[in-house]
């Protein structure tokens, strides 16, 4: 018994130490933007805008299908029997509720996870173990100022604007549904989710974007540029940072329902 | 007499661990003892070994990039991993360093990869930096394959461009890891004149220290000096 308590207990500090780890992480990378210098700037703008390329601009078609697919069958699964009892009000509710407040900004921050932060975490461990990364601390670059930074803002940006992107389509998506099976108008349509979306919806949503985005701009470059065995660690360490970003991402998305209950 | 550029005090090899953002664990050192050595201005000095000497770690202890457990290290005057990180690095960008590996950005080409500590660590005009750049990529011979990615390139020119970007800032004291594996002895040569960067009345311009496992052989007459590691202690190759 005192075996089992202790292997949850070792297992428990092992998690913790590894959340203050990627914490003190976090930390230095955003610390670093007041040293980053001036001329340095101009450089890491330009990685920036190569990781808002990769992270939003070429994402844009995956959270479209998404999104689509996702409030067409959401809706279309429900409306149908809300109208049988005369409630076909609550589609909006259960559109701002369950997609835009919910699932819009986990299945953003996981598709982010899935095409993003599994590249982040493998191009940086390359880096590393093909010595990429001392070299530029050999040539008097920071790394996190090259490497880091801009992923973390570049992901920061790319979250938010998705999520924006992923509401919007999955409520067009949601009037297709409402339109087809329950002949619902256009204009009763939006009215009745205008009418449900709130000034916190959006506040959260953005919210949301800020805490998922830094969390995969973190947890991946963290995992990325722990790799110290070499070539070998490189898939173990893709597998830690996408699964910790994930387990990350759900902890906090509950964590705010339970801030806000 | 001219004051040494490069200073180990009893630096104990065995005990030195890789302190930096992406430093892989070194191979276990079996050095015995102290290391010591001073590396004269306008001289070239290499110090060759197997792995297990420590040899590979003198490279990292001049430019900061190991923390040395005991006795000391100065390079140019400075005791480079002890200083604060921002003034550690911008006191790199004083010296040129060719890390074994070349640890070119694979992402970059050969031109962008001499082109990038200038962009970063510099405030000078596109412009210069261009003229700088293309200075550099003529004199080591790259014009033709300036413009592709290090995975495309040579292992020779791979090394050539690694050279070229450790003397982008025209350094005083240029540190280099393994430069001459795999390369014929004409390439090898020429890669030390251009880090030497020409002859001086005292010697040669810039002051060049190199470690690797073994010098090639064309290559012992034109350095000033020559150790080996034996038993983790230099000793002078006649």
């Amino acid at each position: 018994m005192v075996g089992f308590f202790g292997a949850i207990g070792k297992a428990t500090a092992r998690w913790l130490a590894q959340v203050g780890a990627v914490a003190r992480f976090a930390f230095e990378a955003v610390a670093s933007l007041q040293t980053l210098p001036g001329a340095g700037r101009r450089v890491a703008t330009q990685v920036l805008l190569n990781q808002l390329r990769f992270t939003a601009l070429e994402a844009v078609g995956l959270i479209v299908l998404l999104s689509g697919v996702l409030s067409y069958l959401t809706i279309s699964a429900t409306v149908a029997q809300l109208d049988k009892v005369g409630a076909s009000e609550l589609i909006g509710r259960l559109m701002i509720v369950v997609i835009v407040r919910t699932l819009g900004p986990l299945l953003t921050a996981i598709a982010i996870v899935g095409r993003s932060g599994t590249a982040i975490t493998a191009e940086l461990a390359t880096n590393t173990v093909l010595g990429e990364v001392r070299a530029l601390e050999g040539m008097g670059i920071d790394p996190f100022h090259y490497l880091v930074l801009p992923r973390l803002f570049g992901c920061v940006v790319s979250v938010c604007t998705l999520i924006v992107l992923f509401d919007v389509i999955s409520v067009f998506g949601g009037y297709l549904a409402a339109a087809f099976i329950a002949g619902m108008s256009a204009s009763r349509y939006l009215g009745i989710v205008l009418a449900s979306l709130t000034t916190q919806d959006v506040v959260l949503t953005v919210f949301k974007g800020l805490v998922f985005g830094l969390i995969i701009g973190v947890v991946p470059s963290y995992a990325g540029l722990s790799v110290r065995r070499g070539p070998t660690e490189i898939p173990q360490a893709v597998i830690r940072g996408t699964v910790n970003s994930i387990v990350l991402i759900f902890v906090v998305a509950a964590l705010i329902v339970g801030a806000l209950q | 007499m001219t004051a040494p550029l490069l200073v180990y005090s009893d630096v104990p090899l065995g005990r030195v661990r890789r302190t930096t953002m992406g430093g892989l664990p070194n191979t276990v050192s079996e050095a015995q003892g102290t290391f010591s050595l001073e590396v004269s201005a306008h001289s070239t000095v290499a110090v060759t070994g197997d792995e297990a000497s420590g040899v590979d770690l003198l490279g990292g202890l001049a430019m900061g990039l190991e923390r040395c457990p005991g006795g000391q290290v100065r390079t140019l005057g400075a005791d480079v991993a002890a200083l604060e990180r921002r003034a550690q690095l911008a006191f790199r960008r004083k010296l040129g360093y060719l890390p074994a590996g070349d640890g070119l950005l694979q992402n970059l080409t050969l031109r962008e990869n001499i082109r990038l500590p200038l962009r970063f660590g510099s405030d000078f005009r596109p412009r210069d930096i261009e003229g700088r750049v293309d200075v550099i990529v003529a004199q080591l011979r790259l014009v033709r394959v300036a413009d592709q990615r290090p995975a495309q390139a040579s292992a020779e020119d791979r090394r050539r461009a690694a050279l070229g970007r450790a003397l982008a800032f025209d350094p005083e004291l240029v540190v280099l890891e393994e430069p001459f594996d795999g390369l014929t002895d004409r390439a090898a040569g020429e890669l030390l004149e251009a880090a030497r960067g020409g002859e001086t009345a005292e010697g040669a311009r810039r002051t060049v220290f190199l470690t690797g496992a073994d010098l090639p052989a064309l290559l012992r007459t034109r350095v000033d000096r020559h150790l080996r590691m034996v038993r983790g202690r230099p000793e002078e190759v006649r």
